[in-house]
């Protein structure tokens, strides 16, 4: 990819009142060759029309009123960006808050475009007992979906096993309609599962943090352009921000780059879903 | 224009009217101080005046008790201090980056009495207030931390404990997370000398350039232009009306439904807006790029009032304020209660009139407030003079007009200080049978147990600049500067059953541990600051408590060097005091001073954690053991009562074992490291084994023998909490790590080394004194604290 090519690719990072993601998310979009403007929600909604993909990203947006990410989606420029996305094929990652909203906003599964068929649930309690209901703390992912399904994680190969950090008080996938899970099963929409440093996916509190249906951490839309996420990649996307005490390969590799600032700034886990933005970026621009 | 007719006639009224008087209007001056007032005046104060004097010479505004002693005893001038304790935050420097200079900004406070009455409100607003402290000197915020003192969850006031506990945390997470700080760390210890008060204290940091630095005055070019006092944020209404004397009183349950309308109520949304690089943000950019001096002030304890006149006075003018433009959530409100209301998430600026247009400009369209939340704004309220008078006029009406200096100014009492003798002894006990089961003892003890239960409620990855987290190090640490290498360390400490048998090494300690905690991480001490939680200051026994804590303190910090300033003290750049910490029943919390470290990396990449990383590595002890275990973790396990041999600081030796570590770990030596504290090395070792998420996979074999005992008592060599480290030193540099130790005149004795089985085992002479597999260590010290608080 040109330099050139990559100064064309903008992303419009959604920015609303209470947000908290921000710069950090930009940061990590940015090591990706991305151009990411921070987009503030009372702009004018018809310049969000000028950006090849978005992002929505963590935070409190609208304090949570009603429901995480509900109100968010009352936005002009949600609808703006719902209409670039189902048209154009644009691409979205939401992440944390972000998913919430995307959830909320119908994109997120989108089998029936525009209809909320799944929640992000507050999440089970720690059966050992925890003060409050936000939970704050590194999990493992599995990359479930087959190579290319979601165009937000094209980059990483099937069965890839990475750590990430979440930090969310509501972050459990779940529906009522039995038939919804089956759905996005069949079609290959779970993209990310909780899983152990070994890629072993199972429903305990240790591995599967929120209590999430399927151990789902992450849904495409059935056309893949659309990823919701609850873990934070812009908080794993450089070397320097994994834990040195993570189990597994990942803590070993980040013990061996002690003293080396050099290796610290080299990508983390993280980086692949913002690489895998940017060529879903190319896509949406060619 | 006239003067409110609503006056006070002090200079009429005897003591016992004017007692009553005062009583009457809730206001907590004495006749004395009211007659001060006339003093300062020359005449009879309104009520609004009257009012205004009850906030600023309140305990909590005016240090009153407090400022003599002070002065007396704390270093807070350094090379590396770019703001004292002067002003809303201290500053201290951090680093030099593409040709501009850094500091790093640290606030700390108190919150403890609406803790105790509301306690997840009382813990949030302590956040809101520190972080305002933080952004209004011009910094980022950048992590936040919390120690925390609260009653003995088992004991006869459980249930009110816990409830406490669990409003605190969640008070804290809701706000700080929602906001987008970091929590870096804090501590938590229960006793029950806390049941009756809790302690909640907050610290928060942030990031400047030194360029970018905001006073809280109103600048010097409003002498010659015209320059508006701009207030933005909430509507002013009653919430926390009377927060400052709230604070600076005793706690009686009668009074409790009074007092809960004393705190204020929290809106970390509206303050994410205003603060996280958004809002604020935007208008100290424009100034910038404009070059216009501007001023910027925190609305905190004691209101419009305080904030207003203290902007004013710093530069030394005066101002103009018309109460009438000032937005509200309420009706009718009296001026004294739009003065001296503690309503949250509000700031005053001091602009050029030219410039202000922009101002409610970039506030009130670009970032919306008034549809964030109802009836939030900015407005001009009133014009800088030149005249000196504090004037405040509300419907056509003079409420207040005294000179600037006279509000400001405050006033200060010498206390009374009368030495408590400490009638505890050293117990006499058999060394316990079973040294296994004791050990598990004082791992799974409350005030030594993992603290994840806890913090695994706040968010310490937003910003995406953790380095070391919480329950990783005694420290934490974040990487604030994009492209740079350093790093800032964040620690807090302060064991308060030293403090009980001895304030003075109390106070000196709770210093020592900080640095120690700092060192340990791989960071230079740069800076500290106090919180200084004591009792009622006007009995001599308990002010007597607060002279020691904070002689003590002041000794360690004077003592203890910069390591880059070899002649300089720690300097103590901000800070808080914090008394009547008493109930009505007359019980005072133990004393406490709370102390911060600030410490500097030179490269974030050699930070290291305590969590061991390889077998056959080495582990060396420094600090040698002493019969000191006085309100140690394991005379409370064994229900000895709390001792009186308090460890103690030897000045020289404590400064170079922090030096030597720091040395060490940048010459590469070290792979994990502890300091030594609650628990002493048998529990700073299960720690290191453990590591911060109980994920360790590493034992370790001790062997101890008489030589290394030197005459004390296998037990208590194992649980004294002397000061001291311990260190896993890469295999093969353990003659490099002993040269450096031998520079600064220190021995380091070798424990053992790190095995890969998984087993904790402790030979003294050839006998297996405690053998345990890792995994039992590990369920006693994750559980705990879920047990003893509840799910």
């Amino acid at each position: 990819m040109s330099e050139q090519a990559a100064a064309q690719l903008r992303v419009a990072l959604i920015q609303f009142p209470g947000s908290n993601c921000e710069w950090e998310t930009k940061r990590a979009a940015e090591a990706a060759g991305i151009t990411c403007d921070v987009f503030r929600w009372n702009r004018d909604p018809a310049a969000l029309v000028e950006y090849d993909g978005y992002i929505i990203g963590g935070g409190f947006s609208y304090q949570d009123r009603i429901r995480s990410g509900v109100i968010a989606t009352k936005e002009p420029i949600v609808a703006t960006m719902f209409e670039q996305v189902s048209e154009f094929g644009k691409p979205v990652l939401g992440i944390c808050n972000g998913a919430q909203v995307l959830v909320e906003a119908g994109l997120i599964p989108g089998l029936n475009p525009g209809r909320v068929e799944m929640a992000l649930a507050p999440n089970y309690p720690d059966p050992r007992g925890r003060i409050g209901d936000f939970c704050c703390r590194w999990v493992y992912l599995k990359h479930k979906c087959a190579p290319g399904r979601c165009a937000l994680s094209s980059q990483m190969p099937t069965g890839y096993i990475w750590p990430v950090p979440i930090a969310h008080g509501e972050g459990r996938f779940t529906t009522r309609d039995r038939d919804a899970i089956e759905q996005l099963r069949a079609n290959d929409q779970i993209v990310f599962q909780y899983c152990d440093e070994n890629g072993q996916v199972a429903d305990t509190p240790e591995i599967n943090p929120n209590g999430a249906m399927d151990n789902i951490a992450g849904i495409c839309n059935p056309e893949g352009n659309v990823l919701a996420m609850m873990p934070h990649p812009e908080r794993a996307s450089f070397v320097r921000q994994l834990p040195a005490e993570l189990s597994g390969q990942w803590g070993t590799q980040k013990q061996a780059t002690w003293g080396d600032d050099a290796a610290m700034r080299q990508p983390g886990p993280g980086r692949l879903v913002f690489d895998s933005l940017r060529e879903a970026l190319l896509v949406s621009v060619c | 224009m006239q003067l409110d007719e609503r006056q006070i006639l002090v200079s009429q009224m005897d003591d016992e009217q004017l007692q009553a008087e005062l009583k009457q209007h809730g206001v907590v001056l004495t006749p004395y101080e009211a007659r001060r007032i006339v003093d300062l005046i020359g005449r009879d104060p309104t009520l609004c005046e009257l009012h205004i004097f009850n906030v600023e010479w309140s305990e909590h505004c005016s240090y009153k008790s407090s400022l003599a002693t002070l002065k007396e005893f704390l270093p807070t001038d350094a090379p590396n201090v770019i703001q004292g304790p002067e002003e809303d935050a201290g500053i201290v420097f951090f680093a030099e980056h593409e040709g501009k200079r850094y500091g790093v900004v640290i606030a700390h406070e108190s919150h403890n009495h609406p803790s105790q009455v509301l306690p997840n409100e009382g813990a949030a607003t302590g956040i809101g207030g520190i972080v305002r402290d933080v952004d209004c000197m011009g910094a980022d915020v950048i992590a936040t931390a919390d120690p925390l003192r609260f009653g003995d969850p088992s004991g006869e006031n459980a249930e009110r404990t816990k409830w406490i506990v669990r409003g605190v945390v969640d008070g804290i997470w809701q706000y700080g997370n929602a906001l987008g700080v970091p929590n870096l760390g804090g501590d938590v210890y229960f006793a029950e000398d806390f049941d009756d008060n809790c302690l909640v204290n907050v610290i928060a940091l942030g990031l400047v350039a030194e360029e970018d630095i905001i006073h809280s005055a109103a600048p010097p070019e409003a002498a010659t232009e015209p320059y508006d006092l701009i207030l933005v944020g909430k509507p002013t209404d009653d919430s926390g009306f009377g927060g400052s004397a709230f604070a600076s009183k005793i706690l009686d349950e009668e009074e409790e439904e009074d007092d809960r309308g004393a705190v204020q109520v929290p809106d970390p949304f509206l303050k994410n807006v205003l603060a996280m690089k958004k809002a604020n943000a935007q208008v100290k950019q424009r100034a910038k790029e404009l070059g216009l001096a501007i001023g910027f002030k925190d609305i905190g304890g004691g209101g419009l009032a305080c904030a207003t006149s203290e902007i004013t006075a710093e530069g030394g003018y005066g101002v103009d304020i018309d109460l009438d433009k000032v937005h509200v959530g309420l009706e009718n409100l009296l001026p004294e209660v739009i003065c001296c209301a503690e309503t949250q998430e509000r700031y005053v600026w001091a602009v050029p009139a030219h410039f202000s247009e922009e101002v409610l400009r970039i506030y009130n369209e670009d970032w919306d407030l008034p549809n964030i939340y109802e009836g939030a704004q900015a407005r001009v309220i009133g014009r800088f003079t030149n005249d000196g008078i504090y004037r405040l006029v509300q419907q056509g009406k003079i409420v207040c007009e005294a000179p600037v200096e006279a509000v400001t100014s405050g006033i200060s009492y010498e206390r009374d200080s009368q030495p408590r003798q400490f009638e505890g002894t050293e117990p006499e006990f058999e060394m316990p049978a079973d040294m296994k089961e004791t050990l598990l003892k004082v791992i799974g003890h409350q005030n030594v147990c993992s603290r994840a239960y806890i913090y695994r409620c706040y968010d310490s990855e937003v910003q995406g600049n953790a380095v070391i987290r919480p329950g990783e190090a005694g420290a934490g640490v974040c990487a604030p500067l994009e492209g740079c290498p350093k790093g800032v360390a964040l620690s807090a400490d302060g064991n308060p059953f030293y403090g009980l048998i001895d304030p003075y090494w109390g106070g000196a300690t709770a210093v020592a541990e900080a640095m120690r905690n700092v060192a340990a991480v791989g960071a230079k001490p740069a800076a500290l600051t106090d919180c200084l939680n004591f009792g009622n200051p006007e009995k001599p026994q308990a002010f007597w408590e607060f002279r020691e804590g904070v002689r003590g303190l002041a000794d360690a910090a004077k003592n203890i060097h910069l390591k880059d300033y070899p002649d300089s003290p720690t300097p103590i750049i901000s800070g808080n005091v914090s008394f009547y910490n008493e109930s009505a029943t007359g019980r005072a919390v133990a004393p406490s001073p709370i102390i911060a470290c600030v410490g500097v990396l030179e490269d974030y990449s050699q930070a290291v954690t305590i969590q061991l990383k390889q077998a056959g590595n080495k582990l060396l002890l420094v600090g040698p053991r002493q019969d000191e275990l006085g309100g140690s973790a394991y005379y409370q396990v064994l229900d000895l009562g709390l001792g009186r041999n308090v460890p103690q600081i030897d000045w020289q030796q404590e400064q170079g074992m922090i030096w030597a570590v720091v040395d060490a770990n940048e010459a590469g030596h070290i792979a994990a490291c502890q300091d030594i504290s609650d628990g002493g090395v048998a529990v700073a070792l299960a720690e290191m084994a453990l590591g911060g998420h109980g994920t360790g996979q590493f034992g370790v074999h001790i062997q101890l023998d008489e030589e290394k005992l030197r005459g004390l008592r296998a037990d208590k060599w194992l649980f004294s909490e002397s000061t001291g480290f311990v260190m896993e030193v890469h295999a093969g540099h353990e003659q490099q790590v002993q040269e450096i130790f031998a520079g600064y005149g220190l021995e380091l004795m070798a424990l053992g080394e790190v095995s890969g089985d998984a087993q904790f085992d402790v030979t003294v002479a050839e006998e297996l004194l405690i053998n345990l597999p890792l995994d039992q260590i590990r369920d006693t010290w994750a559980g705990s604290l879920a047990e003893v608080l509840g799910s």
